[in-house]
């Protein structure tokens, strides 16, 4: 498996403790790059800015992709632009939020 | 991707904010102490008196305002993504504050001939956090319409403070100033404009943020600020001009505002994603229908014509608990939590299970404990309109126990 696979797969394990749905699910994740020195640049948002769990959820995000065994250094960058919207959920998580 | 990179960190050192929530809890279940030992002044209406302004205050400063403050550490910095300036000058505005409002309650209560003493240092403490806010709220990047809630609600404390210590002057040393007009405008910017307006600015973000709400406009937030202002002013001025007409006028603004802001929370409500939302959050709702049902009541009186100060005195009483006190306590049982939950798990994200921020307070117990305050609330209130001594003391035991039960249930949330 490639690593960003490998980051994509481990984002899973990070879950919003507000919602009790993962990261992934939730359409927060924008973008994650690799590049040659194994170095992972991952760009994602935030349901609204101002989430009180900012800190907790990018330091998830970078836990969880340090705990892959040839990762480099790990860069998360969160931005607010594109703003996030509904329609980026998984229908999983569409499903355990509206169900 | 080409969106703005906003890593920053957010987040206050947690003892601060919940030193002054956990002393909020304590002076709560005082005040109620206090009005249950003295229920016969609260059957026969006699709000003024020593005992119940040390239980008032104990109420409005101790319990709501030092609540408010460890809320605002918390909530500013993450609302507003700009830290606190300076996290030492908060722990001295705690002590000085603490000590503040102990001495300034006591002494009303006690030897209200020098309360003025107590009430320097409380206004000592209340400045530092001003301060501390207004320079946390400089360095926000983007000002919007929060903002201006926030900051209006930090003038209305500090004019509320100033108006205080004149009271205070006047029993101590007497002056020439007109006390009435004095007193109504401190009720009225400390209950109204600092409560009201930072629960309006607050909701604004906490509402969208609970229920994760899409699509909404906001677009009576303007309204509400401003017709919620201009209805203060339009009231003070009442009150020095002494003009019962005016006053209907700044009432039905007030209503005005209060009357767009549930329109926007309805809208917030109604475009959510969560259908299913937390038991203690619902009270929170509740407690904003609440507020808009006593304004609604407060414009009928105005217009129909009942002035008695009894009734307007429960006004105020339900005002306080059904709209400010319920709010924050619905509030409370979402930041406690979540304070606690980035204390002790929040490092873990990523690298094992965590619980879940609902996994750290018992709803159930938070429904039990909403619905004695509900029935205390409105069993005190009816039973105080109709002086019935017995019904008043009940009621206002239930509302101590119920206080006790509810410090109890925030106390659990810190040992798991």
């Amino acid at each position: 498996m490639s690593i960003a696979n490998q980051v994509k797969e481990a984002l899973y394990s990070v879950i919003d403790p507000e919602l009790g749905i993962n990261i992934v699910d939730l359409g927060l994740i924008y973008d994650i790059e690799v590049n040659k020195t194994n170095d992972v640049f991952v760009t994602m948002t935030l349901t609204t800015p101002g989430c009180p769990l900012h800190d907790s959820i990018v330091g998830g995000v970078e836990s969880a992709i340090y705990y892959i065994n040839e990762v480099g250094k790990v860069d998360v960058q969160l931005v607010w632009q594109p703003a996030w919207t509904p329609e980026k959920m998984s229908d999983q998580a569409k499903a355990m939020l509206m169900g | 991707m080409n969106g703005l990179s906003v890593n920053k960190k957010s987040e206050t050192n947690i003892k601060l904010p919940l030193s002054f929530i956990f002393f909020g809890l304590i002076a709560f279940v005082v005040s109620q102490f206090i009005f249950f030992i003295n229920s016969d002044a609260l059957t026969n209406g006699v709000f003024r008196l020593p005992e119940i302004l040390m239980g008032a205050h104990f109420l409005l400063l101790g319990w709501i305002v030092m609540v408010i403050m460890g809320a605002m550490y918390q909530l500013v910095p993450v609302v507003f993504l700009t830290p606190i300036w300076s996290e030492k000058l908060g722990v001295v505005q705690l002590i000085i504050t603490t000590v503040g409002i102990i001495s300034f309650s006591l002494l009303l209560g006690f030897n209200i001939s020098i309360a003025v003493y107590g009430a320097v240092i409380l206004i000592i403490g209340i400045l530092l956090f001003l301060w501390q806010m207004i320079m946390t709220l400089k360095g926000q990047e983007n000002k919007n319409i929060l903002t201006l809630f926030v900051m209006a609600a930090l003038v209305c404390f500090l004019i509320t403070i100033s108006a205080g210590l004149a009271l205070s002057w006047t029993i101590g040393f007497g002056s020439s100033i007109n006390y009435t007009a004095i007193l109504h405008s401190h009720i009225l910017l400390g209950v109204a404009g600092w409560f009201t307006l930072l629960i309006f600015g607050f909701s604004y973000k906490l509402v969208p943020m609970f229920s994760l709400s899409h699509g909404f406009k906001m677009k009576g937030s303007k309204w509400a600020f401003f017709s919620y202002i201009l209805g203060l002013v339009v009231l003070i001025v009442s009150f020095w001009l002494e003009l019962p007409a005016l006053a209907t006028v700044g009432w039905f603004l007030l209503w005005i505002g209060f009357t767009c802001f549930c329109l926007d929370i309805i809208e917030i409500i109604k475009k959510r994603l969560k259908r299913k939302l937390d038991r203690p959050f619902i009270f929170s709702l509740i407690a904003i229908g609440y507020g808009w049902l006593i304004h609604t009541l407060v414009v009928i009186f105005r217009i129909i014509g009942i002035h008695q100060d009894g009734i307007w005195g429960w006004m105020i009483f339900l005002y306080i608990i059904c709209w400010i006190m319920f709010s924050i306590l619905g509030y409370l049982y979402k930041i406690v939590p979540f304070l606690w939950w980035t204390y002790k798990y929040s490092a873990q994200v990523g690298k094992g299970n965590v619980p879940l921020l609902k996994d750290m307070v018992n709803e159930k117990v938070g429904v039990i404990l909403f619905s004695l305050f509900s029935i205390g609330t409105f069993g005190l209130a009816f039973s105080g309109i109709m002086q019935v001594s017995i019904a008043v003391q009940l009621f206002q035991g239930l509302m101590l126990l119920t206080s006790i039960g509810y410090l109890v249930s925030i106390v659990d949330v810190v040992k798991k």
